[in-house]
């Protein structure tokens, strides 16, 4: 993309590279209309934020930073988080804010951020009044530190309802660990694994993709997370924007797009996991994401479940993220495999049938593999800011795009936090 | 391992008239394949899904496999 500015000049920015053209990345939709929206269109977008009259697309995901403090000091971290003199916010704080949601956009899908969340003790409060407000699924996006060593801690978050845990899990080596968050991780990652598998809660491992320091490390991640399955659901990708804190400036050579990770996991798998697995998303804009569902079979062999989208035709961006919200609660979430009865007993008392044992390998031995990417302002695209589906709560009660809550120019500063 | 279903009424096939049996059917949906015991004619293997069943399990199976 070129951009020019009549105070700052010329940009070049990189959108899309790899096998998969860029122009055959693409899923029509019919805009969402947002029938309560915060604010009203006044500056254009994307400066009116709330969500405003001309946003096209429903929430899929709420995020709530419940604190800014954290218990690492990364590299990259969108949220420039660490900063431990701010004070958490209050529950009537965070009622408030669900309950703008609960108007806004209905039975959504709940992010609890930060930040690090388990650095509050009363997240489990958090997370049941959550619940009680409405919200069916409630994860909690987490560096896995508090849950690896407090296993009451994990308990009491499961008793309260917690849904899935998002664990930033960037590699299968400290050595990655040590370049990006400072220091050895992985055994800790490891032991809010037995944790979390312990208690029955889905894990999603969500690695920061950075050129050069784990990206060659994406098929070992990928086996790594089958051979924690069924806890773990599935990988989701996170290739590294430049926004909030960030290590230098971006490198327009070195930065990952989503057609690049679509390749690398192909030949670093060894086609075991071929590219036309992987579809465009129905909720979103086209260009900010790719998944792909699998049935885990024998020696981690992976059938794909669905095959590349039509690029023909189109659907509506509401059922698209009616779709995405079901698929995230039935894939994420962990299954209570605990009770005495599963092997011979369904969720209503019968004795299980041929239609049950296909439930229980659809929902414990599916995969999934996404990638999302974020935006930056260098390679802003107001369309697909209108299209987002992943909204930031403020304090406020107003419903931020994901990518225009943590969007700083290149001195650091911001248009919505901390606004 | 079969599909209880609590209608117990015996189902005739319209074409052939024979009653129904159940029989192991092979199901299909999306990438998925599956064998699961459903009734059958067995003269003309026309299958019959009852109301509960295909508004019950097999609904769930398909939102299942589902792509979003």
């Amino acid at each position: 993309m070129e951009k020019s500015c009549p105070e700052h000049g010329r940009f070049k920015a990189l959108l899309w590279r790899g096998s998969i053209p860029i122009e055959k990345w693409v899923r029509n939709k019919i805009p969402a209309t947002i029938e309560t929206p915060n604010t009203l269109v006044d500056q254009g977008c994307p400066f009116d934020c709330g969500l405003c009259p001309e946003h096209r697309q429903h929430t899929c995901t709420a995020l709530i930073e419940v604190t800014q403090r954290c218990n690492l000091n990364c590299s990259f971290c969108f949220a420039d988080a660490n900063r431990n003199y701010d004070q958490d916010l209050s529950m009537e704080t965070i009622k408030l804010m669900y309950q703008s949601v609960m108007n806004t956009s209905g039975d959504c899908n709940i992010q609890l951020s930060g930040g690090e969340p388990t650095l509050r003790d009363d997240l489990h409060l958090i997370i049941a009044m959550g619940h009680k407000i409405g919200f069916s699924f409630i994860q909690v996006n987490t560096n896995g530190i508090r849950m690896g060593e407090d296993e009451a801690y994990v308990k009491q978050l499961k008793e309260a309802g917690l849904n899935s845990v998002f664990l930033q899990f960037d590699g299968t080596n400290d050595e990655i660990y040590k370049k990006l968050r400072g220091k050895s991780l992985l055994a800790i990652k490891i032991k809010a694994l037995e944790n979390c598998q312990k208690y029955n809660i889905g894990v999603v491992l969500v690695p920061t993709v950075v050129a050069n320091i784990n990206d060659d490390d994406l098929a070992n991640i990928i086996d790594f997370a089958l051979d924690w399955a069924p806890t773990v659901k599935g990988v989701h990708l996170q290739p590294a924007s430049y926004f909030g804190r960030i290590p230098t400036l971006p490198d327009e050579q070195k930065r990952l797009t989503l057609g690049d990770l679509m390749d690398k996991i192909e030949a670093q798998t060894e086609k075991r996991i071929c590219k036309e697995s992987f579809s465009p998303p129905g909720c979103e804009n086209a260009r900010c994401s790719f998944h792909g569902n699998y049935s885990i079979q024998g020696n981690k062999e992976l059938i794909p479940m669905n095959q590349r989208s039509q690029c023909c035709g189109v659907e509506k961006a509401e059922e698209g993220a009616r779709k995405a919200k079901a698929h995230v609660v039935r894939k994420w979430s962990g299954n209570d495999l605990e009770s005495a009865d599963h092997l011979e007993k369904n969720s209503e008392g019968q004795s299980k049938d041929d239609w049950d044992s296909i439930l229980d390998q659809i929902n414990c031995y599916s995969f999934s593999l996404s990638a999302m990417a974020f935006q930056d302002v260098w390679n802003l695209d107001l369309n697909r800011v209108k299209d987002c589906c992943i909204h930031v709560v403020n304090t406020e009660g107003k419903l931020i795009p994901f990518c225009m809550y943590n969007l700083t120019d290149k001195n650091g500063h911001s248009i919505y936090r901390n606004q | 391992m079969k599909h209880e279903s609590n209608d117990k009424t015996k189902w005739l096939c319209d074409k052939c008239q024979r009653e129904l049996e159940l029989a192991k059917v092979k199901v299909r949906y999306m990438e998925g394949n599956f064998e699961v015991d459903l009734m059958k004619c067995p003269t003309c293997n026309q299958v019959f899904i009852d109301e509960a069943l295909a508004l019950g399990k097999m609904k769930e199976v398909e939102e299942g496999l589902e792509d979003k």
